[in-house]
Protein backbone atom coordinates (compact mmCIF):
# COMPACT_ATOMS: atom_id res chain seq x y z
CA UNK A 1 0.00 0.00 0.00
CA UNK A 2 0.81 3.21 -1.00
CA UNK A 3 2.07 5.75 1.92
CA UNK A 4 -0.84 8.10 1.28
CA UNK A 5 -3.09 5.40 1.39
CA UNK A 6 -1.58 4.42 4.77
CA UNK A 7 -2.21 8.09 5.90
CA UNK A 8 -5.71 8.06 4.73
CA UNK A 9 -6.72 4.91 6.56
CA UNK A 10 -5.26 6.58 9.88
CA UNK A 11 -7.34 9.46 9.15
CA UNK A 12 -10.50 7.02 9.08
CA UNK A 13 -10.54 6.12 12.73
CA UNK A 14 -12.25 8.74 15.00
CA UNK A 15 -10.01 8.62 18.39
CA UNK A 16 -7.19 10.17 16.43
CA UNK A 17 -9.21 13.02 14.53
CA UNK A 18 -9.46 15.33 17.85
CA UNK A 19 -5.95 14.63 17.98
CA UNK A 20 -4.81 15.62 14.67
CA UNK A 21 -7.01 18.93 14.68
CA UNK A 22 -5.59 20.21 17.92
CA UNK A 23 -2.42 19.37 16.06
CA UNK A 24 -3.35 21.79 13.04
CA UNK A 25 -4.74 24.32 15.27
CA UNK A 26 -2.16 24.54 17.12
CA UNK A 27 0.55 24.90 14.29
CA UNK A 28 -2.07 27.66 12.99
CA UNK A 29 -2.02 29.98 16.46
CA UNK A 30 2.04 29.59 16.25
CA UNK A 31 2.02 30.69 13.00
CA UNK A 32 -0.42 34.03 15.04
CA UNK A 33 2.81 35.23 17.00
CA UNK A 34 4.81 36.37 13.57
CA UNK A 35 1.93 37.86 12.29
CA UNK A 36 2.28 41.82 12.66
CA UNK A 37 -0.14 43.21 14.77
CA UNK A 38 -3.06 45.48 13.19
CA UNK A 39 -5.44 46.91 15.32
CA UNK A 40 -7.70 49.13 14.08
CA UNK A 41 -8.18 52.07 16.79
CA UNK A 42 -11.85 53.43 15.29
CA UNK A 43 -13.72 50.53 16.74
CA UNK A 44 -17.26 50.65 16.28
CA UNK A 45 -18.07 49.37 20.39
CA UNK A 46 -15.12 51.47 21.96
CA UNK A 47 -14.37 50.74 25.41
CA UNK A 48 -12.73 53.12 28.15
CA UNK A 49 -8.94 53.07 29.43
CA UNK A 50 -8.83 50.36 31.88
CA UNK A 51 -8.98 51.88 34.95
CA UNK A 52 -10.19 55.32 34.19
CA UNK A 53 -13.63 54.71 35.66
CA UNK A 54 -12.42 53.39 38.47
CA UNK A 55 -9.92 55.93 39.02
CA UNK A 56 -12.04 58.75 38.33
CA UNK A 57 -14.43 56.74 41.83
CA UNK A 58 -17.64 56.41 39.24
CA UNK A 59 -19.82 53.10 41.61
CA UNK A 60 -20.76 51.57 37.83
CA UNK A 61 -17.15 51.37 36.64
CA UNK A 62 -16.35 49.58 34.31
CA UNK A 63 -19.54 49.77 32.55
CA UNK A 64 -20.70 53.79 33.41
CA UNK A 65 -21.53 54.84 29.55
CA UNK A 66 -23.09 58.66 30.91
CA UNK A 67 -25.94 59.50 30.31
CA UNK A 68 -29.08 59.80 33.10
CA UNK A 69 -31.47 57.72 33.06
CA UNK A 70 -34.97 59.30 31.81
CA UNK A 71 -33.20 62.52 31.23
CA UNK A 72 -29.91 62.51 29.16
CA UNK A 73 -29.10 59.75 26.88
CA UNK A 74 -26.08 57.89 27.26
CA UNK A 75 -22.40 57.38 24.79
CA UNK A 76 -23.44 54.31 22.38
CA UNK A 77 -21.95 54.08 19.15
CA UNK A 78 -23.93 51.84 16.81
CA UNK A 79 -22.98 50.74 12.84
CA UNK A 80 -26.21 51.29 11.79
CA UNK A 81 -27.93 54.46 13.59
CA UNK A 82 -30.78 54.59 11.76
CA UNK A 83 -32.16 50.66 12.74
CA UNK A 84 -31.56 51.88 16.22
CA UNK A 85 -33.97 54.93 16.85
CA UNK A 86 -33.45 54.87 20.82
CA UNK A 87 -30.03 54.44 21.24
CA UNK A 88 -28.60 56.14 23.75
CA UNK A 89 -31.78 55.99 26.49
CA UNK A 90 -31.67 53.04 28.16
CA UNK A 91 -27.98 52.62 29.12
CA UNK A 92 -27.30 51.62 31.85
CA UNK A 93 -31.13 51.33 33.40
CA UNK A 94 -31.03 50.10 36.79
CA UNK A 95 -33.36 48.39 39.38
CA UNK A 96 -34.23 50.53 42.65
CA UNK A 97 -32.21 47.46 44.40
CA UNK A 98 -29.11 48.28 42.35
CA UNK A 99 -29.79 51.96 43.07
CA UNK A 100 -29.55 51.51 46.02
CA UNK A 101 -26.22 48.56 46.35
CA UNK A 102 -24.86 51.74 43.73
CA UNK A 103 -25.16 54.56 47.09
CA UNK A 104 -23.36 52.47 49.57
CA UNK A 105 -20.80 50.06 47.29
CA UNK A 106 -18.23 51.59 45.22
CA UNK A 107 -17.22 48.44 43.80
CA UNK A 108 -20.78 48.02 42.30
CA UNK A 109 -19.53 47.65 38.46
CA UNK A 110 -17.47 44.49 39.46
CA UNK A 111 -19.77 43.15 41.87
CA UNK A 112 -22.28 40.43 41.01
CA UNK A 113 -25.31 42.47 41.67
CA UNK A 114 -24.69 43.84 38.10
CA UNK A 115 -25.43 40.87 35.87
CA UNK A 116 -29.03 40.76 36.52
CA UNK A 117 -31.53 42.97 36.54
CA UNK A 118 -29.03 45.74 37.54
CA UNK A 119 -26.62 47.29 34.49
CA UNK A 120 -28.52 46.40 31.36
CA UNK A 121 -25.51 46.88 28.47
CA UNK A 122 -26.96 48.59 25.39
CA UNK A 123 -25.05 46.52 22.94
CA UNK A 124 -25.83 43.30 24.22
CA UNK A 125 -29.56 44.19 24.73
CA UNK A 126 -30.63 46.58 22.08
CA UNK A 127 -28.53 46.95 19.23
CA UNK A 128 -27.01 43.47 18.92
CA UNK A 129 -30.27 41.82 20.15
CA UNK A 130 -30.29 38.92 18.68
CA UNK A 131 -26.68 37.90 19.53
CA UNK A 132 -27.87 37.58 22.78
CA UNK A 133 -31.29 35.82 21.71
CA UNK A 134 -28.78 33.48 19.86
CA UNK A 135 -26.23 32.78 22.89
CA UNK A 136 -28.88 31.88 25.47
CA UNK A 137 -30.71 29.50 22.44
CA UNK A 138 -27.21 27.80 22.61
CA UNK A 139 -27.24 27.44 26.06
CA UNK A 140 -30.68 26.18 26.47
CA UNK A 141 -30.27 23.31 23.57
CA UNK A 142 -27.34 22.00 25.80
CA UNK A 143 -29.60 21.82 28.62
CA UNK A 144 -32.53 20.58 26.43
CA UNK A 145 -29.59 17.58 25.85
CA UNK A 146 -28.35 17.33 28.97
CA UNK A 147 -32.15 16.83 31.01
CA UNK A 148 -32.93 14.18 28.06
CA UNK A 149 -29.91 12.44 28.48
CA UNK A 150 -30.53 12.72 32.51
CA UNK A 151 -33.87 11.75 32.73
CA UNK A 152 -33.96 8.46 30.30
CA UNK A 153 -30.27 7.35 31.03
CA UNK A 154 -29.98 7.46 34.57
CA UNK A 155 -33.17 8.69 36.25
CA UNK A 156 -36.32 7.01 34.12
CA UNK A 157 -33.97 3.79 33.31
CA UNK A 158 -36.19 1.13 34.64
CA UNK A 159 -39.40 2.92 33.08
CA UNK A 160 -37.86 2.66 29.65
CA UNK A 161 -39.94 0.68 27.07
CA UNK A 162 -39.92 -3.27 26.79
CA UNK A 163 -36.87 -3.75 24.98
CA UNK A 164 -36.54 -5.70 21.49
CA UNK A 165 -35.99 -9.40 21.95
CA UNK A 166 -34.84 -8.99 18.11
CA UNK A 167 -32.01 -6.64 19.00
CA UNK A 168 -28.61 -7.43 19.32
CA UNK A 169 -28.01 -5.33 22.14
CA UNK A 170 -30.46 -7.51 24.03
CA UNK A 171 -29.67 -9.24 27.47
CA UNK A 172 -32.37 -11.98 28.51
CA UNK A 173 -30.54 -11.39 32.42
CA UNK A 174 -30.73 -7.70 32.43
CA UNK A 175 -33.99 -8.10 31.26
CA UNK A 176 -35.22 -10.57 33.75
CA UNK A 177 -33.37 -7.84 36.52
CA UNK A 178 -35.76 -5.16 35.36
CA UNK A 179 -38.88 -7.60 35.37
CA UNK A 180 -38.20 -8.71 38.84
CA UNK A 181 -37.52 -5.13 40.49
CA UNK A 182 -40.25 -3.34 38.59
CA UNK A 183 -43.01 -5.93 40.48
CA UNK B 1 -15.29 41.51 -3.61
CA UNK B 2 -17.96 43.17 -3.50
CA UNK B 3 -21.64 41.33 -2.45
CA UNK B 4 -23.22 42.23 -5.82
CA UNK B 5 -20.72 39.73 -7.75
CA UNK B 6 -20.95 37.18 -5.32
CA UNK B 7 -24.81 36.90 -4.47
CA UNK B 8 -26.40 39.09 -6.95
CA UNK B 9 -28.12 42.02 -6.80
CA UNK B 10 -29.33 42.63 -3.12
CA UNK B 11 -33.03 42.06 -3.08
CA UNK B 12 -33.66 43.59 0.42
CA UNK B 13 -32.45 43.77 3.74
CA UNK B 14 -34.10 42.88 7.61
CA UNK B 15 -32.84 45.13 9.85
CA UNK B 16 -32.52 44.13 13.87
CA UNK B 17 -30.31 47.09 15.06
CA UNK B 18 -26.91 46.29 14.21
CA UNK B 19 -27.36 42.52 12.81
CA UNK B 20 -28.86 43.42 9.80
CA UNK B 21 -29.88 40.18 7.17
CA UNK B 22 -29.94 40.42 3.33
CA UNK B 23 -31.31 38.43 1.11
CA UNK B 24 -29.63 38.19 -2.55
CA UNK B 25 -30.75 35.37 -5.21
CA UNK B 26 -27.81 33.22 -4.22
CA UNK B 27 -28.89 33.75 -0.18
CA UNK B 28 -32.41 33.33 -1.13
CA UNK B 29 -32.37 29.96 -2.98
CA UNK B 30 -30.08 28.24 0.19
CA UNK B 31 -32.41 29.77 3.03
CA UNK B 32 -35.44 28.41 1.08
CA UNK B 33 -33.71 25.24 0.28
CA UNK B 34 -32.91 24.43 3.99
CA UNK B 35 -36.52 25.39 4.66
CA UNK B 36 -37.60 22.56 2.22
CA UNK B 37 -35.43 19.81 3.78
CA UNK B 38 -36.41 21.51 7.74
CA UNK B 39 -40.10 20.67 6.53
CA UNK B 40 -39.50 17.41 4.86
CA UNK B 41 -37.98 15.95 7.94
CA UNK B 42 -40.13 17.33 10.36
CA UNK B 43 -43.46 15.06 8.92
CA UNK B 44 -41.40 12.17 8.38
CA UNK B 45 -40.51 9.27 10.41
CA UNK B 46 -37.73 6.98 11.36
CA UNK B 47 -35.88 4.18 9.49
CA UNK B 48 -35.51 0.96 10.95
CA UNK B 49 -32.19 -0.79 10.48
CA UNK B 50 -31.99 -4.56 10.22
CA UNK B 51 -28.61 -5.82 10.17
CA UNK B 52 -27.98 -9.42 9.03
CA UNK B 53 -25.34 -12.43 9.78
CA UNK B 54 -24.02 -14.91 7.16
CA UNK B 55 -24.76 -18.21 7.99
CA UNK B 56 -27.55 -17.85 10.62
CA UNK B 57 -31.12 -16.28 10.67
CA UNK B 58 -30.37 -14.08 13.57
CA UNK B 59 -31.56 -10.90 11.98
CA UNK B 60 -31.23 -8.25 14.62
CA UNK B 61 -33.50 -5.28 14.57
CA UNK B 62 -32.17 -1.90 15.50
CA UNK B 63 -35.39 0.63 16.03
CA UNK B 64 -36.13 4.12 17.49
CA UNK B 65 -37.86 4.72 20.46
CA UNK B 66 -40.53 7.10 20.73
CA UNK B 67 -38.86 9.43 23.45
CA UNK B 68 -35.86 8.92 21.40
CA UNK B 69 -37.91 9.83 17.83
CA UNK B 70 -39.09 12.87 19.47
CA UNK B 71 -35.81 14.65 20.83
CA UNK B 72 -34.25 14.10 17.81
CA UNK B 73 -36.82 15.79 15.31
CA UNK B 74 -37.03 18.75 18.00
CA UNK B 75 -33.23 18.72 17.31
CA UNK B 76 -33.37 18.57 13.76
CA UNK B 77 -35.64 21.15 13.09
CA UNK B 78 -33.27 23.70 15.42
CA UNK B 79 -30.60 22.28 13.47
CA UNK B 80 -32.51 23.27 10.27
CA UNK B 81 -33.21 26.29 11.07
CA UNK B 82 -29.94 27.58 12.53
CA UNK B 83 -28.52 26.54 8.91
CA UNK B 84 -31.39 28.90 7.11
CA UNK B 85 -30.60 31.81 9.25
CA UNK B 86 -26.46 31.27 9.12
CA UNK B 87 -27.40 31.89 5.39
CA UNK B 88 -28.89 35.35 5.20
CA UNK B 89 -27.13 36.25 8.07
CA UNK B 90 -25.20 39.78 7.53
CA UNK B 91 -23.09 40.06 10.61
CA UNK B 92 -19.62 38.00 11.16
CA UNK B 93 -20.48 37.69 14.98
CA UNK B 94 -23.88 35.99 14.02
CA UNK B 95 -22.64 33.77 11.99
CA UNK B 96 -20.37 31.86 14.29
CA UNK B 97 -23.28 31.98 16.60
CA UNK B 98 -25.44 29.96 14.70
CA UNK B 99 -22.75 27.76 13.45
CA UNK B 100 -22.09 27.20 17.65
CA UNK B 101 -25.71 26.48 17.43
CA UNK B 102 -25.25 24.23 14.70
CA UNK B 103 -22.32 22.41 16.51
CA UNK B 104 -24.14 21.69 19.49
CA UNK B 105 -27.20 20.44 18.25
CA UNK B 106 -25.35 17.46 15.85
CA UNK B 107 -24.11 16.48 19.32
CA UNK B 108 -27.33 16.30 20.55
CA UNK B 109 -28.86 14.01 17.70
CA UNK B 110 -26.82 11.24 18.22
CA UNK B 111 -26.00 11.64 21.72
CA UNK B 112 -29.03 9.03 22.87
CA UNK B 113 -28.28 6.25 20.06
CA UNK B 114 -27.23 2.65 21.74
CA UNK B 115 -25.03 1.67 19.39
CA UNK B 116 -21.27 1.80 21.58
CA UNK B 117 -18.93 2.63 18.41
CA UNK B 118 -21.29 5.60 17.17
CA UNK B 119 -21.47 7.12 20.87
CA UNK B 120 -17.74 6.57 20.88
CA UNK B 121 -17.73 8.73 17.34
CA UNK B 122 -20.11 11.29 18.56
CA UNK B 123 -18.26 11.90 21.83
CA UNK B 124 -14.79 12.60 19.40
CA UNK B 125 -17.05 14.79 17.48
CA UNK B 126 -18.07 16.47 20.78
CA UNK B 127 -14.56 17.51 21.86
CA UNK B 128 -13.82 18.77 18.46
CA UNK B 129 -16.88 21.10 18.61
CA UNK B 130 -15.26 21.96 22.33
CA UNK B 131 -12.33 22.83 20.89
CA UNK B 132 -13.77 24.79 18.31
CA UNK B 133 -14.77 27.72 19.82
CA UNK B 134 -11.37 28.72 19.96
CA UNK B 135 -10.87 29.38 16.85
CA UNK B 136 -14.34 30.17 15.90
CA UNK B 137 -14.68 33.12 17.93
CA UNK B 138 -10.94 33.83 18.25
CA UNK B 139 -11.15 34.64 14.16
CA UNK B 140 -14.21 36.76 14.28
CA UNK B 141 -12.34 38.29 17.26
CA UNK B 142 -9.63 39.14 15.33
CA UNK B 143 -11.02 40.28 12.26
CA UNK B 144 -12.99 42.73 15.05
CA UNK B 145 -10.19 44.03 16.22
CA UNK B 146 -8.21 44.76 12.72
CA UNK B 147 -10.96 46.42 11.42
CA UNK B 148 -13.07 47.95 13.97
CA UNK B 149 -16.42 46.21 12.28
CA UNK B 150 -18.43 42.76 12.04
CA UNK B 151 -21.11 43.72 9.53
CA UNK B 152 -20.11 42.52 6.02
CA UNK B 153 -21.45 45.38 4.19
CA UNK B 154 -18.64 47.45 6.16
CA UNK B 155 -15.96 44.73 5.24
CA UNK B 156 -16.97 44.55 1.74
CA UNK B 157 -16.01 48.29 1.61
CA UNK B 158 -12.73 47.91 3.24
CA UNK B 159 -9.92 48.61 0.22
CA UNK B 160 -7.60 46.07 1.17
CA UNK B 161 -7.05 43.07 3.49
CA UNK B 162 -4.35 43.36 6.04
CA UNK B 163 -2.35 40.17 7.36
CA UNK B 164 -4.12 40.26 10.42
CA UNK B 165 -7.48 40.00 8.78
CA UNK B 166 -6.23 36.99 6.48
CA UNK B 167 -5.26 34.97 9.78
CA UNK B 168 -8.22 35.96 11.89
CA UNK B 169 -10.41 34.45 8.25
CA UNK B 170 -8.13 31.24 8.49
CA UNK B 171 -8.58 30.96 12.24
CA UNK B 172 -12.77 31.22 10.95
CA UNK B 173 -12.11 28.66 8.68
CA UNK B 174 -10.63 26.27 11.04
CA UNK B 175 -13.37 26.63 13.41
CA UNK B 176 -16.18 26.05 10.76
CA UNK B 177 -13.89 23.33 9.60
CA UNK B 178 -14.10 21.43 12.78
CA UNK B 179 -17.51 22.83 13.81
CA UNK B 180 -18.90 21.12 11.01
CA UNK B 181 -16.59 17.90 10.18
CA UNK B 182 -15.41 18.43 6.92
CA UNK B 183 -11.91 16.73 5.26
CA UNK B 184 -10.03 16.02 6.55
CA UNK B 185 -12.00 15.69 9.99
CA UNK B 186 -15.02 13.83 8.71
CA UNK B 187 -13.84 10.70 10.23
CA UNK B 188 -16.23 11.02 13.68
CA UNK B 189 -19.19 12.22 11.60
CA UNK B 190 -19.07 9.29 8.95
CA UNK B 191 -19.36 6.74 11.94
CA UNK B 192 -22.15 9.11 13.17
CA UNK B 193 -24.28 7.88 10.23
CA UNK B 194 -23.85 4.42 11.37
CA UNK B 195 -26.87 4.77 12.81
CA UNK B 196 -30.86 4.09 12.28
CA UNK B 197 -33.05 6.90 12.10
CA UNK B 198 -31.82 8.41 8.68
CA UNK B 199 -34.01 11.53 8.38
CA UNK B 200 -32.48 13.37 11.53
CA UNK B 201 -29.16 11.59 10.91
CA UNK B 202 -28.81 14.01 7.21
CA UNK B 203 -29.80 17.25 8.62
CA UNK B 204 -26.10 16.69 10.25
CA UNK B 205 -24.79 16.36 6.67
CA UNK B 206 -27.07 18.71 5.13
CA UNK B 207 -26.00 21.73 7.46
CA UNK B 208 -22.08 21.10 7.17
CA UNK B 209 -22.45 21.62 3.04
CA UNK B 210 -24.46 24.71 2.96
CA UNK B 211 -22.49 26.11 5.74
CA UNK B 212 -19.49 25.30 4.07
CA UNK B 213 -20.37 27.28 1.08
CA UNK B 214 -21.65 30.68 2.52
CA UNK B 215 -18.33 30.36 4.74
CA UNK B 216 -16.37 30.51 1.81
CA UNK B 217 -18.29 33.69 0.33
CA UNK B 218 -17.78 35.06 3.50
CA UNK B 219 -14.02 34.59 3.57
CA UNK B 220 -14.24 36.00 -0.04
CA UNK B 221 -15.46 39.24 0.86
CA UNK B 222 -13.04 39.36 3.97
CA UNK B 223 -10.30 38.57 2.31
CA UNK B 224 -10.59 39.99 -1.52
CA UNK B 225 -8.78 37.37 -3.19
CA UNK B 226 -10.50 37.87 -6.40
Amino acid sequence: MSRIGRFWNKLANPDRIPKLFALVLGLLLLVGFVIPLDLNVDQIYPRPVPQVQIDEGIPTAPYDRGGEVLKLPGITKAQYPENSKSIGWITSYMSPQAIYVQSISPYFGTSIYSSPGGLIDEILYYTRGFDTILESTILMMSFIIASFLAANFTMNRKKREAPDKNSKYYDPTIESERLSEEE
Amino acid sequence: MDLASLGGNILGTIPLGDIVLYVTPFHLFMFVVVLIFTALIAISRTETQVEGSFGTLKDHKVSVGLSEFKSRRFLAIICGLATAGAMITGDLFNFTLFIALIGIVNVGIVSAVKQIDVLDAAYQYGIIAMICSLPLFGGASIILASTGTLSLFELASMATATPMMIFGSLLLLMGVAGETGIAPFFATKAEMFRTPGSPFILIIHLSSLFVIIRTIEILLIIIKII
